[in-house]
């Protein structure tokens, strides 16, 4: 009977310090899953601030300038052109 | 001095009542009662209240903001609208008096206003909360945040861009400062694009730390990404043509559209003056009309086709039918109608060519006014397309039992009734496809169009011919484009000033299509009042019809269908010109 109790009020310390370790190892948890989320944020604003400036540099008006002034290109004609056969011809603009 | 013990004082020796006694133990008593009646109320009968108390020293609810969705091009690649983080600059006047004058330079130079303008706004110390500038940059902020000026505090906001700029800017629309659409397309889809902002229940620690989670999360849902159905190359190609013939034509306005003939879609759609939606201070004033959906007009020689193909179809007349349109002036009940030249004796293709009124008034005397009011609205004036826009102009088509005889032939030369050049591009497509007027839309189409048949499939290719005609070499020549063949109509339609057709202000027109073979475009262009001089339609916007027309074939990568001089002989696989 008394190495009964002894025995049980040993797993009864085990049960409650592991409780505290589990309740302490899901805190931490959880602050790193906070860092993670706000990181994941971030970069998805900077991803936005990357698009947007990848925009405003493909920007129709900027490459016609740059082509027509700075590289000296001109448009293509239909007389200047070479079609071949069976390209498949996109719909409706560029895909 | 005998010592008495205490028991034996004297004093004790008195015998006190014994109700005296009873009535302490009942007043104890009593009081036990009441103390334990309330902490039973307290934890049992009356918890939320203390509960809810206690959880607000440590539970806090967080609102997670939802991401407004962006917007691309057709093609998937060109981002025209998105938004991201900006914090608003807010002041506590009363704190702000601690700032020294070297700061708040600092903090004016840095948001770029002027240390007055900044001294005023903090100067009613009643007021807790002022905001000083809006949509202020992350990396100013943060700029702001180092200077530590007491009394300036930070909140975080969302700010839209629009890389475009005024390319886009009557499509788009733009939101206002609170991220909400109330323009455009940002509008239209304000509830798609806006998302919804979700919510966690948290409990914090003495630091302000997020701990855990009481309740499950509720996910913000982010805001759908739309895609438009215009092509930002396209659309550039439309702007650069209408603003250079503005500029030549010293016109006071302009608006164009590009149509995909097989989807509805709209390919591109340009008004000017247009204005930078990225600056709130430019967002004012006339450059704000969407005029190509908004504004109505008198739509002039460019109706002449339809009535034509209404003539046709009814069989009221046939390509051979003979017109003697006499000398160029013709009285028609009580009323001169005049030509701009003598036509002589003309069949139908000739008086769309030439865009004889005269011969006009001859048709729609064939014709019933019930027959033509039912034929126009089938093709959608007078009505709103369903395009799903704000504010999108229904134009005008009067009763057909109210048609004065002279207004049945003055309307089928396209006056007495206005439309929007929307609306007319849109009619354009029965020539452009077999006689069915395809749906429009704005946003990229996922299925396939639905479209209505108003003529039959053997008109609209008459018509086709006769449209080509109308561009050719003896019509509108200013239309034709190298390597391609188009069809289309000009208009020149007086503008009304004060009640009147004016005789100085015009709204020069041009709508058709191309390839005639098959076609894939309709353009439709107006210009309004040319100043430059020149103001017939196939003077003024068929050039810019031609220049849309070319451009956007060639980024769309259609071969060319009419017979080219080229100056390439032999390619380097060996393949040859054609």
């Amino acid at each position: 009977m008394g190495r009964m109790c002894m025995l049980l009020a040993a797993a009864l310390m085990v049960s409650a310090i592991s409780l505290v370790t589990a309740r302490h190892q899901s805190r931490q948890l959880f602050v790193a899953v906070e860092r993670l989320e706000d990181r994941s944020r971030e970069l998805d604003i900077e991803w936005r601030r990357l698009q947007l400036e990848r925009a405003e540099l493909a920007r129709n008006a900027r490459i016609d300038h740059i082509a027509r002034q700075d590289l000296g290109m001109v448009t293509a004609t239909p007389d200047r052109s070479i079609y071949l056969d069976r390209v498949p011809v996109l719909q409706g603009g560029r895909q | 001095m005998k010592r008495i013990p205490f028991f034996n004082s004297p004093v004790l020796d008195r015998q006190m009542p014994v109700w005296r006694a009873k009535l302490v133990f009942l007043l104890l008593m009593l009081g036990f009662v009441a103390l334990f009646a309330k902490a039973l109320y307290v934890q049992g009968m009356d918890d939320e209240f203390l509960q809810a108390q206690g959880e607000r020293r440590y539970e806090r609810t967080l609102v997670l903001p939802a991401t407004r969705g962006k917007i691309f091009d057709r093609s998937g690649s060109v981002v025209l609208a998105s938004s991201v983080p900006a914090r608003a600059i807010w002041a506590i006047p009363e704190d702000t008096r601690a700032a020294s004058p070297a700061q708040l330079a600092e903090l004016a130079k840095l948001l770029d206003m002027d240390v007055s303008g900044i001294t005023a706004r903090v100067a009613d110390t009643k007021r807790t909360f002022v905001y000083i500038k809006r949509q202020v940059s992350l990396d100013v902020a943060d700029k702001i945040r180092k200077l530590n000026v007491p009394g300036f505090h930070q909140l975080g906001e969302m700010r839209r861009f629009y890389p475009e700029g005024s390319l886009m800017a009557h499509v788009l629309g733009f939101t206002n400062i609170e991220d909400e659409g109330i323009e455009g397309v940002e509008l239209a889809f304000n509830e798609a694009l806006s998302g919804r902002a979700g919510s966690r229940r948290v409990i914090k620690d003495r630091l302000g730390r997020v701990i855990e989670d009481v309740q499950a999360v509720v996910p913000p849902v982010d805001g759908k990404d739309l895609h438009v159905s215009i092509d930002a190359g396209l659309q550039y190609d439309t702007y650069m043509a209408l603003k250079k013939a503005m500029e030549e034509h010293k016109a006071l306005a302009a608006a164009g559209i590009v149509l995909d003939v097989q989807t509805g879609e709209v390919l591109a759609l340009v008004n000017l003056p247009s204005y930078d939606p990225n600056d709130r201070g430019d967002r004012k004033g006339a450059a704000l009309r969407n005029r190509a959906m908004v504004d109505t007009f008198e739509p002039g020689s460019t109706m002449k086709p339809f009535t034509v193909a209404l003539a046709l179809d009814r069989q009221k007349i046939s390509t051979n039918t003979k017109f003697d349109t006499g000398n160029g002036r013709y009285r028609f009940k009580g009323h001169t109608i005049s030509d701009v030249s003598r036509n002589g004796t003309v069949n139908a293709a000739d008086i769309v060519r030439r865009s004889s009124n005269i011969g006009m008034a001859m048709i729609s005397e064939k014709l019933s006014a019930q027959e033509m009011w039912t034929a126009f609205s089938e093709l959608g004036f007078g009505r709103a397309p369903e395009t799903n826009f704000p504010g999108v102009a229904e134009g005008r088509l009067r009763p057909w039992e109210r048609w004065r005889p002279i207004e049945q032939a003055t309307m089928a030369y396209g006056y007495g009734l206005s439309v929007s050049l929307l609306q007319l591009a849109q009619a354009y497509t029965v020539f452009a496809r077999d006689g069915d007027m395809v749906s429009l839309s704005l946003v990229k189409r996922e299925g396939a169009a639905t479209s209505k048949q108003v003529f039959s499939p053997q008109i609209a290719r008459q018509l086709r011919d006769i449209l080509e005609a109308a561009a050719g070499p003896d019509g509108a020549r200013l239309a034709q484009v190298e390597g391609y063949r188009v069809a289309g109509k000009s208009g020149t339609a007086r503008k009304i000033v004060n009640g009147k057709y004016s005789k100085s202000d015009y709204r020069s027109s041009f709508v058709g299509f191309a390839p005639v073979s098959n076609p894939r475009i309709v353009v439709a262009v107006t210009i309004d009042e040319p100043r430059g001089g020149a103001y017939y339609g196939g003077r003024v916007a068929a050039p810019v019809f031609a220049d849309v027309v070319a451009s956007s074939l060639r980024r769309m990568g259609v071969q060319p269908d009419a017979p080219i001089d080229s100056m390439v002989a032999i390619g380097p696989n060996g393949e040859k010109a054609r």
